[in-house]
Parts: C-alpha cells; sequence; structure tokens
C-alpha cells in the first residue's frame, strides 16, 4: 500500500502529460520547404519510418516518465516495509498532564519526570510535515511546532492548577478534527487521576492514554475553616483530613513561625487547632500535615482575622422584621451594642445607615439632613413596581422590591434595582432605598435578610474585611473596595479590575486586598483544589465512560506501536528520483544518437 | 600559402563567383589552375607519345621513361605530340532540380556546373581539344557543337551563359546524342545532380564508355543535400515533381545523411564498375580541387 506524505504535490503530475500534449501541438500543418533531393528522404523515411516511430515512442515515454517519477518523488510516496519512519502528514494533540498531582513522588521519583519522557518519546516519532496541538495544565490546546514542543517540555514544571483532563482532551480533539490533513488521535499523557474526567459530549476522536505506574498513598488537607471568621482575639480552625489510607498524621497550625496548636488526625476525621492572635486584623497562618509522596496539598497558608464586632444602634420605628434581625445578630456575636453604627436614622456619631421614611410627607427632611452631613444622595420620587435584586446585593439577589424611591447623587454603589442606585454609600452615610417592610420588599420575611443586614452593617457599614477563597486559576469575584492584589513581599502587587473578577494567582498562598485608602479590606486564599490530591487512577471503562468508546489505555510499548501504524512504512522518493535521473539520462542519449551518429559519418 | 590565398580556383565558389561573368570567372579559375600545372593537364587524352629525351632537372617524374632506365640505366623523359583533333563533350543537367541552393551564401547546383563547365572547357581547348557543350532537362536543350578554335570558348560560354532551368530531367536522350557528335573515341564529362532514373543514365554512360570515350561524372550536390536541416518539422516539395515528404530533420539527419552516402557509394561503385570516373562534388568545393581532382584521374586513367 503507498501512501504519499506530499499528496498536494500529486496535482503536478498533469506536467506529466506536457510531453504528449507537445508531441500532439507538433502534428500542425508543417511548414513546406523546397528540396530537390526528396528521393532521398523518401528512401530514408522508408528505411527507417519503423525504427523512427519506435524512437519517437520511447522517447515519448521516457519524457513521460522522467516528469512523472519526479512528480511522485516530490509527493513523497511511502509503502509498507514493516520498517522505516515514515507517515503521512498528521494533526495530532498531545496533552501533557503537569497539574498539581504531577508533582508526586512513586519510587523516589517524580511522575511529572517520568510523563515527561514519555512524552518525548512520542514527540519524537513526529515529523515535519505533521501539525502538533499541545495541552498542558491549563487545559487549552496550542499548536505548537516538534521544537517548541520539545522546548516545552524541557521546562515543565508542576502547576499548582487542576486540570480537567477530560474537558481538555475533548478540546484537543477538537483542535484535531479542524485540521485539513489527516487525523492522528490524542495522546493522553497523564497519571489519569479518575477525579479529573469530566463527563461531556463524547468525541469521535480516537483517544490513546499512556497507562501510569499505580498511584502513591496520599493524605490531604480538605478543608479548612476558620471558627469563628472573626477571632476576638481567640479562635479555632477546623481541619478536615481525608486520603487514601488509614494512616494518622500530625497537623500543625502555625503563624509567623510560632507554633500555635498541634493536633492528630486520621485520614477522614476533623482536627480543632485552637489559638490566639496577638495581632489585630489580617494575620497569614500555615497549617501543616505530615509530608507524604505528595507534598503539594500537605501544607495550606490561611488568613486569619482578628477584630472586635461592630457596635450598633438601632433607631426606634424601624418595624419588627429588624428589630427581630437586630437581636439575632447580638446573638450571635455578630455585631454589640454600641454607638460605632447607627441603624436607622442619621447620626452625626460614627456610621449611619438610613431607610426612607414610612411617610412620604417626611422625605425632604430627610434629604435636607443628608444635605446638612454633606451627603450626596438624595431620596427623589417613589416608585411602585416590581423588581428583583440583583446578584451584585450578594444574599439578596432575587429578591422582588416593589416599592422604592430614586436615588439621586453620587457616591459608592453597592447594590440596584433596575441598574438604578437601590444601596449606595456616601461618606459616614449608607443610604437604602426601600423600607425593610414586606409592602416594600420581601427581603424582610426571606431567609436573605440575616445575611443582607449583615452584609450592610458589618461589610458596607462597618467596612468589614473579606475572605474569598479559590484555586490556582479560578475567576475570583473580589469586593468592590478592592483595588490591589497583595502577595508575598517579594511580588508585585496586582491590580483588580473594576469589575472586580480576576484570575486567582497561580501559586497557591495567601494574597490581601488592599483599598483605595490603602487599608486591607480582605484577603484572598489560594490553595490546590482537593481533587487533585485524589490520586486514584481511571480504567479503561471510567476513561470510554468520559472520552467515548475510541478511548484505551496502552503502555509506552503498546503506544509506540499503535500510535505510528504507519511508521512501518518507507519512503522512496529517492529511489524514484534515481528511476527519474536513469529515465531522463535514457532520454537524452536516445535523443542525442541521431547526433552522435552524424558526427561519427 | 600566400600563393594559395590569391589564386581564385582555390577561393570559395561563391565568393568567386562575385567577381564577375563566368568568362572573367572561368578564365582566372583557369589561369589559377594551370599556374601550377603542366602545360598538358589532360595529357592521356590530348596527345600521343613520339621519342624520349635526356631527363632534366624539374621534369615531371610522372613522363620518366621507366622501361629505359630499367634497360639502359639512364634516365629520359617521353616526349608527346600533341592531337588537336581530340574532342570533348560537356553535358550539363539544367533540370528544376540544379537551379537550387541550400542557403544564400552558396551557388545554386546550376550556377556552380555552369562556372564549372567554363573553366572546364576553357582548360580543354588550351590543350587544343575540340569541345562541345550539350544542355540538358527533360530534353536535350543547347547543343554547341565540339570546336578547337581559340574563340570557341566565346561560343560557349555564350551558351553557357544563355542556359536557363528548364524542367525536369531525362539525362540518357543527352548521353546518346553525344554519340551522334562524338564520332571518334574522345572525352564526355556529365554534370548533373542525378536525381534521375539511375538505371537508365548508366546504361547510357556505359553505351558510351563502350564507345571508346573516356567519361566523367560529375555528381554536382548542395551541402544541404548532404546534411539534413531545416524546421523541426516540415513538408519537403521536390521542387522538379512537386512530391514532398513530411520529415523531421532533428530525428532524420544522421540516416539521411548515411542514404545520401549509400547514394553515392553506389554511384561511385557502379561507375567504376564501367570505367567511369565519378567524382562528388559539393557547391562549396573550390573549382580548382575539382578540376586538379580532374587532371589527376585523367593522368591516371590515360
Amino acid at each position: 500500500m503507498i501512501s504519499f506524505l506530499q499528496p498536494a504535490a500529486l496535482f503536478a503530475l498533469v506536467a506529466a502529460t506536457i510531453p504528449a500534449l507537445l508531441h500532439l501541438l507538433g502534428r500542425r500543418i508543417p511548414p513546406t520547404v523546397s528540396f530537390p533531393a526528396v528521393r532521398y528522404l523518401t528512401a530514408t523515411e522508408k528505411e527507417h519510418s519503423r525504427h523512427l516511430r519506435l524512437r519517437n515512442m520511447l522517447l515519448l515515454i521516457l519524457r513521460t516518465a522522467g516528469i512523472a517519477l519526479l512528480v511522485l518523488a516530490a509527493s513523497r510516496p511511502a509503502v509498507e516495509t514493516g520498517s522505516g519512519e515514515s507517515h503521512m502528514p498528521t494533526a495530532w494533540a498531545i496533552v501533557v498532564d503537569n497539574s498539581a498531582s504531577s508533582s508526586a513522588v512513586v519510587e523516589g521519583r517524580r511522575v511529572l519526570d517520568e510523563l515527561v519522557t514519555v512524552a518525548r518519546d512520542v514527540l519524537s516519532r513526529f515529523s515535519d510535515g505533521d501539525r502538533l496541538w499541545l495541552t498542558l495544565a491549563d487545559g487549552t490546546p496550542r499548536q505548537v511546532s516538534r521544537l517548541e514542543a520539545k522546548a516545552a517540555l524541557d521546562a515543565l514544571a508542576p502547576s499548582a492548577i487542576r486540570l480537567d483532563l477530560g474537558a481538555a482532551t475533548r478540546a484537543a480533539a477538537l483542535s484535531i478534527q479542524n485540521e485539513p490533513l489527516v487525523h492522528g488521535p490524542v495522546v493522553i499523557v497523564s497519571d489519569l487521576q479518575a477525579s479529573a474526567l469530566s463527563q461531556g459530549t463524547r468525541s469521535n476522536t480516537r483517544i490513546i492514554a499512556w497507562q501510569p505506574n499505580s498511584p502513591p498513598a496520599n493524605r490531604w488537607l480538605d478543608s479548612i475553616i476558620s471558627e469563628p471568621e472573626q477571632w476576638s482575639p481567640n479562635g479555632a480552625v477546623v481541619v478536615s483530613v481525608l486520603g487514601s489510607e488509614d494512616r494518622q498524621g500530625a497537623l500543625r497550625l502555625r503563624v509567623g513561625g510560632t507554633e500555635l496548636s498541634r493536633a492528630v488526625a486520621s485520614p477522614g476525621e476533623r482536627a480543632i487547632l485552637r489559638g490566639t492572635l496577638t495581632r489585630r486584623g489580617w494575620t497569614r497562618a500555615v497549617v501543616e500535615l505530615d509530608p507524604d509522596e505528595l507534598r503539594i496539598d500537605d501544607r495550606r497558608e490561611i488568613a486569619l482575622f482578628y477584630s472586635d464586632p461592630a457596635s450598633v444602634r438601632l433607631a426606634s420605628g424601624l418595624g419588627e422584621f429588624l428589630n427581630d434581625a437586630f437581636a439575632v445578630l447580638l446573638d450571635g456575636n455578630r455585631i454589640s451594642r454600641g454607638n460605632q453604627i447607627t441603624l436607622g436614622e442619621l447620626s452625626a456619631e460614627g456610621v449611619s445607615i438610613v431607610f426612607p421614611p414610612a411617610d412620604p410627607a417626611l422625605t425632604g427632611a430627610i434629604n435636607r439632613e443628608l444635605r446638612a452631613l454633606g451627603v450626596n444622595w438624595q431620596y427623589e420620587q417613589l416608585m411602585e413596581g416590581e423588581w428583583i435584586l440583583p446578584e451584585d446585593i450578594g444574599p439578596a439577589a432575587g429578591i422582588e422590591v416593589y416599592r422604592r424611591h430614586a436615588l439621586r447623587g453620587s457616591g459608592q454603589v453597592y447594590g440596584t434595582v433596575s441598574e438604578e442606585p437601590w444601596l449606595v454609600r456616601d461618606g459616614n452615610v449608607v443610604v437604602v432605598a426601600s423600607r425593610m417592610e414586606p409592602e416594600w420588599t420581601r427581603l424582610p420575611v426571606s431567609a436573605a435578610f440575616l445575611p443582607f443586614l449583615d452584609l450592610v452593617i458589618n461589610r458596607i457599614a462597618a467596612e468589614e474585611t473579606w475572605l474569598v477563597k479559590a484555586s490556582p486559576g479560578d475567576l475570583v469575584d473580589l469586593p468592590k473596595s478592592a483595588s490591589v492584589l497583595f502577595g508575598a513581599a517579594e511580588e508585585q502587587p496586582v491590580t483588580v479590575p473594576p469589575i472586580g473578577r480576576l484570575m486567582a494567582p497561580l501559586h497557591p498562598g495567601v494574597y490581601f486586598l488592599g483599598g483605595v485608602s490603602g487599608d486591607t479590606v480582605g484577603a484572598l486564599e489560594v490553595f490546590v483544589d482537593p481533587r487533585e490530591s485524589r490520586l486514584a487512577t481511571a480504567d479503561e471503562s471510567d476513561l470510554r465512560g468520559s472520552l467515548g468508546d475510541r478511548a484505551e489505555i496502552l503502555t509506552t510499548g503498546e503506544i509506540g506501536r499503535e500510535l505510528f501504524r504507519d511508521e512501518g512504512r518507507t519512503e522512496i522518493a529517492n529511489l524514484l528520483l534515481i528511476l527519474a535521473a536513469i529515465a531522463l539520462l535514457a532520454e537524452f542519449l536516445v535523443a542525442s544518437s541521431g547526433g552522435r551518429a552524424r558526427k561519427a559519418g | 600559402m600566400e600563393k594559395t590565398r590569391t589564386r581564385t580556383d582555390l577561393l570559395d565558389p561563391f565568393l568567386v563567383a562575385q567577381l564577375g561573368g563566368i568568362e572573367l570567372v572561368a578564365r582566372g579559375i583557369v589561369e589559377g589552375f594551370l599556374a601550377g600545372m603542366h602545360k598538358s593537364p589532360f595529357p592521356g587524352y590530348s596527345v600521343e607519345f613520339t621519342e624520349d629525351r635526356p631527363y632534366q632537372s624539374g621534369d615531371d617524374l610522372r613522363y620518366l621513361d621507366w622501361k629505359m632506365l630499367a634497360r639502359s640505366d639512364r634516365m629520359f623523359v617521353k616526349q608527346f605530340e600533341e592531337e588537336t583533333n581530340m574532342r570533348s563533350m560537356l553535358v550539363v543537367d539544367v533540370s528544376a532540380s540544379m537551379d537550387w541552393a541550400g542557403s544564400e551564401d552558396v551557388l545554386s547546383k546550376l550556377d556552380y556546373a555552369k562556372r564549372l563547365v567554363a573553366a572546364l572547357g576553357l582548360v580543354l581547348l588550351r590543350q587544343r581539344d575540340a569541345t562541345g557543350l550539350i544542355a540538358f532537362d527533360e530534353d536535350v536543350r543547347t547543343v554547341v557543337r565540339a570546336g578547337a578554335r581559340s574563340n570557341h570558348w566565346w561560343n560557349l560560354v555564350k551558351a553557357i551563359q544563355e542556359l536557363g532551368a528548364g524542367g525536369g530531367t531525362a539525362a540518357e536522350p543527352a548521353l546518346l546524342k553525344v554519340t551522334s557528335l562524338l564520332r571518334r573515341r574522345g572525352l564526355v564529362v556529365l554534370v548533373s545532380d542525378l536525381l534521375f532514373d539511375r538505371e537508365l543514365v548508366l546504361r547510357a554512360l556505359h553505351y558510351l564508355r563502350h564507345r571508346g570515350h573516356q567519361v566523367y561524372v560529375l555528381h554536382i550536390m548542395d551541402p544541404a543535400e548532404f546534411v539534413l536541416d531545416g524546421p523541426p518539422e516540415a513538408l519537403f516539395r521536390d521542387p522538379e515533381s512537386g512530391t514532398g515528404v513530411i520529415a523531421r530533420p532533428r530525428e532524420l539527419r544522421s540516416v539521411y545523411h548515411q542514404t545520401v552516402k549509400n547514394a553515392i557509394e553506389s554511384w561511385r561503385a557502379e561507375c567504376r564498375r564501367g570505367g567511369i570516373y565519378y567524382h562528388h562534388v559539393l557547391t562549396s568545393t573550390p573549382f580548382g580541387h575539382v578540376l586538379r581532382e580532374l587532371s589527376a584521374r585523367s593522368s591516371r586513367l590515360g
């Protein structure tokens, strides 16, 4: 079976018809030449016509064969010989999984090193005519040359990102399918975590996964929760430990090199690490578990916050719903009684949270008070209808609003209704456009009321800081008060875009959120997705369940045989070039034989 | 070498033809030719032996009496008595095929033949041979009876100048006409491109030879007839018969050349067999070479 490595060159076979076309075109009516010795010419024709016909036919065949052989050589034909290294130009994809789990160590060797070795072996079999798509832990296929792929492998290091192997493989398969070349398989070189194989559209592309070695036993920090969120200054960290084997491990909570607490936990257990913070504000702490073969999930940085609860004074006449909620927040130690925040009326001291008056006639009076305090916001006309609180109000999202004042002015907008300000702040005054009564909004009678009130008092009025948790590379929403993200001292701060959404840093750790005024308004905990810690490998049925029936798991040797089934081909371009040269040389000899005979004569 | 350059008989015939009319050219050729020759270049035909005389330095060794030398060990040179009633007839082909030149820088076969015949006639007349002329194409066109007077050459030249290309070719009537014009043993020179029926002509030539005449055949050929050339493919048409053949010169060149050589060899062999002298003459050959060749041949044959 012959295949062509450059099949496009076969179009040039049309050129092989040139000798025949020239022969046919040359058969036009020739010019007439006066020549007395026609009798000699006639005799010559008679004697040699058969020889001449044969000679012309031979020349035509040799010329056609010469051109055809040259064109065929240019198309790089390859024949099955059982040996050789040629295959047709093919679009391949290779997924090299350098996600967090690849940093595990098996029998003294890092998993990623083994993966890179296998990937290099696969790459070495590609040819320059192939088109290669390379996917790494970020899951994005990139079209690369063989050299670029080799350089990427040389520089490859374990990433803290979690790779969704199922999605990445499907994206790689799609990249191949859009190529005009022969479609090769997607080769997965991964530790093949079962947890990484997400469900999705099953692909028709052939998928070959390398059979990884047995995974090591692993134990990891699954979840870490600060209790309470706000230390005073005492608090605790509840740590959940998971693992693939029932073996105890020691847990430690450290702050700045000082061990605050220690505990022992087996996989599946929770441990409480208690401690006392000595400094108000945010503190970077570390929870450590005894190390094992996968180190990246045995240590996690966390952010602890130490401050007193906001002290709040509740104005009279706000209705039963606000009174009840106030009492619950007091009981929950989310607030305390005091004058730091006044809820329900304007105050010259501290921060005020105001609602519209129940009597619309008093709207002008409250507007005058706002102006007197230098607040830019004013209550405008009262509107009735039905609006839905959008997501930017957090816990109140989806709650209906039936009555509200239009708010006119300028300042920080924390929530909108129908794209008009609804929850705003200017200076020390937080203005809400609706009263917290069922006639105004369903919020007071919904479960979202307490979280909403907590948000307004502690986060907006008291400007309590935020704690956001994410895995590396995740898109995270940060509070609107955050303008910059600080990492370790040596890292450059990252400016938070106005929309408040950015990609979590790729390096796990604690990052603090800086506000416009330079104070710290929150923290971002970045830690490895716990699913990366589940090292159990997928079997072929898992693979097919995720990626389709054309997926299979092969050993290194089997990949070499299966992946490059066409490799048993040998290019015969050189042979054809030699034959073309022989044909053209023969043509030259036959064509010039008349000339040499004349000279000899 | 210097002498060679000044002798018109050895120059390119085309260049020589530019020097003047036939009579001037022929005279120049003959003067050049005779400058290095014995007074009688064709002795075998025009003189008879009379006596010996002692050899003197400078005498042509060809006329040394070898028998006398063997008998007496003394060198004598043969003395000849010139004969004025030796008759020669120049038979010229003026058919259409003769009026053709392969390129612009060679004489047509007819022009070449006319100048050659004029020169040859002058040589013969100078050694007092009565010389005549017959021109033919498909029939006898011109006849000039043989004469030996000194001004007879002008008659020949006038006839030659008036010769124009005719139609087809039939040499045998002209050759048979010779028998009526040459009653005694004489010399017949046929100047033609020989593009006609060989058997008929050979039969006529053999007949002349049988009648005791010495017969020369000068086969005039254009170089372009000897080596085929032309466009990649062409219809080659015979101007005389109108027949044609389509051929590719590049393909046929070698075999055509061989065919022509075979034809020449065939003529040569047939003529030799009948005691006829045959000489192949390309129109690019200097006239002097042809005359010298004829002179040498006549000595051997004589």
